[in-house]
């Protein structure tokens, strides 16, 4: 019993596949990680084609209301998988879909992209774009050692079905008395959105993508 | 409450180099270990606060003992050291840093690498936590009203500025002295300090700051393995000079005092704050221990 | 007696799609269809009305893999829309994190066909493989961490040039690196030559995957947008080009055509083109032209590090105003084309990208038809699309 591995899947919705390539940017660890659990279903890396069931399920990507099947991979995820983590931002948050509004060829009706954690229930939810490479092991070693107090925000996030954006900091630190300029928040966003000015982070709303990073580590709020 | 929190000991120090004292804030020691660290490779680079005219100060990753030095003494407002500490994993490439912060600032980077989401390679690169004690820290402009309208003194002649004995003292480059009962600073100081209840950066490898040693010299908490070999080389070779921490009202007395006074007080605004329904930061300290 | 046979979803690619094949009593594919069916973010409309600077962090999303040749295309479209010069060293680095996206991409999709050419019992050879492709994919990221902030989506991208240069010690870092992937990239063209000759042999098809469309490439290392004849690049909805609607409704790919046919982007097209590599044979050869572009980035990336002038300015503002412009920039898949249209005010008017793989729908569709069918995933993964 003890030496059995768990069981893992990754399933692919409406994303750029760079959550995936974030994990595999452990290079050489990362045939290390792939033995470290039993990865069951992969349509980047494997030929296996039908989901199976699996006790860990990473879902990256949004939900295209308008795919058929992307609600059924949704549906089917949740079934199968007995804990379902939501991947990266697209998944957890939105991320650039959010700003998706259809109207292109040759899909035009393609145009409301929902966040996975807004469809189903998510056991633990990653927000990032993409999430570091050393996040996503940390948080899989989590899951397989059963550390729940590690795994706390993720849960949290799992829960909040809301966007997020940059403009959080605004809301959630500055405006409440919170912010004391640290800085960690404008070198931890991938866009650099966010440029310190007078000890306060300031935000170009027009190179926020809604990951969910800076808020996640701003040590001034409760993730 | 423990007010320092986790330490394996405490001695005061200062640095040896000349040059090093004549810059720096106190005893020198973050700028000692920084270049020490650089010059044996134990560090390639320093996320540290640099300053530009009127005290403004640029955070900066260093990665000559000259840039070190260039940044040491103490600039009473905030400086988002932290903003630049991907820049110095990406662009300069930097593999062995060294971080110096404020406690706030400490928490950050500890939190940043317990949940490094959006830190991509960054874990294994962060050599060494200098933290810097804190009571408080000042606006841009709070600081500016302080020196300009309080002290008297135009920024632009400012060669240091220090906190001490009660007062804020401000030193000019024309020789002069003035000062300010820190009483009369309360009013300025930025208000996001007073939810903030680590005085001595508890969760930092090395902390650091002049209360509790004589005039010219830094405690110097050392609060891990990593921290006690790196002063331990310091001191063996020659780097820093040493003398036994004073153990009563006017060493460790005093700063254990002033850490516990912050601790109350703060506890008591974060007590009010909740009361008023208003969120109050979560405690991090005890989450990355 | 004509049988359907569907392959949905095809794998070890990016994506999701499916192959419809029509196949004849020997098992030969008279028609096939590679139907992408993966939804449409629209990044097209997403940008239209926001901010230039958007459109580039923005579309980099489109894809994980190559963020960084969408993000070069993207600003040299605006660039272009606006008469934007950028500086030679902000070039010359663009230059380089282009060339680093290919090293990790390339290397990356060596790990995805690696499967068809081992064979069972070879587990060492996969093993040594797996850790090669990790070892070349980690200095094409480490360009990449390092010239644009973030290896994946990287943020040092800007209208304008490169947010910021590269310090000494990056540079020496990078050249380091380079040197060892030049033997690692060697090893693997090597490699390669062996496991595809050994795989045409034993299938007995040399030619196998073979078409006769032309091909489409600007630039070896980079992107030349003057290489190509624009008036003769078009986009049709799949609804046209397959003439069968349902087909047509079900794939998510407008058909790009060069002089009214589809033409092959990507290594081949690129080594035809602009060298001497074979044309029209199996497709098997754009996996060795794949592993040949690895050594060629590896050495135009060092040659960039030596003309670089660190000191140098990377960046300037850009001065919006109204016009349209093209950026082109060879992915790793094929050529990339951002078409922007800016308004007066910075903000962008329209917008349109052929992204790279579309060209080689089409193609490997083509591909695909003539040969057995058992072997039509292989012929696409070829492609890496
Ligand atoms: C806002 C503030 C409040 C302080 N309050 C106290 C106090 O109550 N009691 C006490 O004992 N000590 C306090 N200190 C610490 C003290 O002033 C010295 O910084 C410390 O003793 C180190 O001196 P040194 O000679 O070893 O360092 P030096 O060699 O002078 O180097 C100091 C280092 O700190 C960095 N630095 C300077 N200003 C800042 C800043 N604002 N934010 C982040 N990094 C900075 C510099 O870049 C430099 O690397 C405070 C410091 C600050 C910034
Ligand atoms: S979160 Fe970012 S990296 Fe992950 S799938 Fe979405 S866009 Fe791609
Ligand atoms: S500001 Fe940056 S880190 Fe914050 S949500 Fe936007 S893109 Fe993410
Ligand atoms: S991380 Fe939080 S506390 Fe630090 S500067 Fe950003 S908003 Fe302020
Ligand atoms: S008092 Fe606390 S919050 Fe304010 S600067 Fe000092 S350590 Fe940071």
């Amino acid at each position: 019993m003890e030496d059995k591995k768990i069981t893992v899947a990754h399933v692919q919705l409406s994303s750029c596949c760079g959550c995936l390539i974030s994990l595999a940017d452990t290079y050489e660890k990362f045939p290390d990680i792939l033995s470290s659990i039993d990865l069951v279903y992969c349509q980047t890396l494997m030929d296996a084609r039908e989901i199976p069931e699996a006790d860990v399920i990473l879902v990256e990507g949004s939900v295209c209301l308008e795919d058929h099947h992307a609600l059924e991979v949704a549906r089917e995820v949740r079934e199968k998988g007995k804990t379902v983590v939501a991947l990266g931002a697209c998944a957890a948050l939105g991320c650039v879909t959010r700003f998706s509004k259809g109207g292109q060829m040759p899909k035009p009706v393609h145009g409301s992209f929902s966040s996975l954690t807004e469809i189903i229930r998510c056991d633990l939810a990653i927000p990032g774009c993409p999430p570091s490479p050393e996040l996503i092991v940390e948080v899989i070693t989590a899951i397989i050692r059963g550390d729940k107090e590690y795994l706390k925000p993720f849960i949290r996030y799992g829960e909040c079905k809301h966007e997020s954006c940059g403009c959080d900091l605004i809301v959630n630190v500055i405006n409440k008395s919170l912010c004391m300029g640290c800085g960690i928040c404008s070198a931890s966003c991938p866009t650099r959105a966010i440029e310190m000015i007078d000890g306060r982070p300031l935000i170009s709303p027009h190179l926020c993508v809604k990951c969910g990073v800076c808020s996640f580590q701003c040590p001034r709020i409760e993730i | 409450m423990d007010p320092l929190g986790n330490y394996k000991s405490i001695i005061s120090a200062r640095a040896t180099d000349k040059r090093i004292l004549k810059r720096a804030q106190d005893g020198g020691i973050v700028s000692a270990v920084f270049i020490y660290g650089l010059e044996n490779n134990l560090l390639d680079g320093a996320v540290v606060a640099s300053k530009e005219k009127n005290f403004k100060p640029v955070p900066k990753v260093a990665t000559t003992p000259e840039e070190v030095l260039e940044a040491a003494g103490t600039k009473y407002t905030v400086s988002p050291n932290l903003s630049v500490l991907k820049s110095a994993i990406r662009e300069y490439s930097c593999e062995k840093i060294g971080v110096v912060g404020t406690p706030c600032q400490i928490i950050s980077t500890r939190k940043a690498l317990k949940y490094p989401l959006g830190f991509r390679h960054l874990v294994d690169k962060i050599a060494l936590l200098v933290g810097i004690f804190c009571m408080e820290n000042f606006p841009y402009m709070g600081m500016k009203i302080i020196v300009e309208e309080l002290c008297g003194v135009r920024l632009e002649d400012v060669v240091k500025m220090d906190i001490g004995k009660g007062k804020f003292w401000v030193y000019t480059k024309w020789g002069e002295v003035k000062s300010v009962k820190l009483k009369m600073t309360h009013p300025y100081e930025q208000s996001s300090c007073h939810v903030c209840t680590d005085y001595t950066a508890e969760l930092a490898d090395i902390s650091t700051g002049s209360v509790g040693s004589p005039d010219g010299w830094s405690t110097v908490i050392i609060r891990n393995h990593r921290g006690e070999e790196i002063i331990n080389n310091m001191i063996e070779e020659g780097y820093l000079e040493t003398r036994p921490i004073d153990e009563g009202k006017f060493g460790l007395g005093i700063l254990k005092k002033l850490a516990l006074t912050k601790k109350e007080k703060n506890m008591k605004e974060i007590e009010h704050r909740k009361k008023l329904g208003l969120p109050v930061p979560p405690d991090v300290c005890g989450l990355l221990q | 007696m004509v049988e359907k046979i569907e392959i949905a979803p095809t794998t070890r690619h990016e994506g999701h799609a499916k192959l419809i094949l029509e196949v004849d009593r020997e098992g030969i594919v008279s028609k096939a269809y590679y139907i992408n069916t993966t939804p449409i973010r629209g990044f097209e409309t997403m940008v239209a009305g926001r901010p230039a600077e958007f459109a580039p962090v923005a579309v980099m999303r489109i894809c994980g893999i190559c963020q960084t040749t969408h993000g070069i295309a993207s600003c040299n479209a605006i660039e272009d829309a606006i008469g934007c010069e950028i500086p030679e060293d902000g070039r010359l680095l663009r230059e380089l994190i282009g060339l680093g996206n290919r090293m990790h991409s390339h290397p990356l999709h060596h790990l995805l066909t690696l499967e068809d050419f081992v064979k069972p019992g070879e587990e060492d050879l996969k093993v040594d493989t797996i850790k090669l492709i990790q070892r070349m994919r980690k200095v094409g990221q480490l360009i990449v961490d390092t010239v644009g902030g973030e290896g994946i989506h990287p943020p040092n991208i800007v209208i304008g040039g490169m947010r910021t240069n590269i310090s000494e010690r990056a540079r020496a870092k990078l050249y380091y690196g380079l040197r060892q992937f030049e033997k690692d990239a060697q090893r693997m063209e090597e490699l390669y030559l062996e496991l595809i000759e050994r795989y045409l042999e034993e299938v007995g098809i040399p030619d196998l995957g073979s078409h006769d469309y032309p091909y489409i490439a600007s630039h070896t290392t980079y992107g030349n947008k003057e290489a190509i004849n624009w008036d003769s690049v078009v986009e049709i909805p799949p609804q046209r080009y397959y003439g069968d609607i349902k087909i047509g409704e079900s794939t998510s790919v407008m058909i790009p055509l060069y002089e009214g046919v589809p033409a092959e982007g990507g290594p081949r097209a690129r080594l035809v083109k602009f060298g001497n590599f074979r044309s029209g044979g199996s497709a098997m050869d754009i996996n060795i032209a794949r592993a040949r572009e690895n050594l060629g980035a590896g050495y135009r990336a060092m040659e960039i590090l030596d003309e670089l002038d660190i000191n140098g300015e990377t960046k300037v503002t850009p001065e919006y105003r109204e016009g349209s412009g093209i950026g082109v920039h060879e992915a790793p898949r094929a050529m990339n084309t951002h078409f922007a249209q800016v308004r007066k005010d910075g903000r962008i008017k329209s917008y349109r990208i052929i992204a790279a793989s579309n060209w080689n729908f089409p193609v490997v569709e083509k591909a695909i038809e003539g040969y057995p069918y058992q072997y039509a995933e292989v012929i696409v993964r070829a492609y890496d699309m």
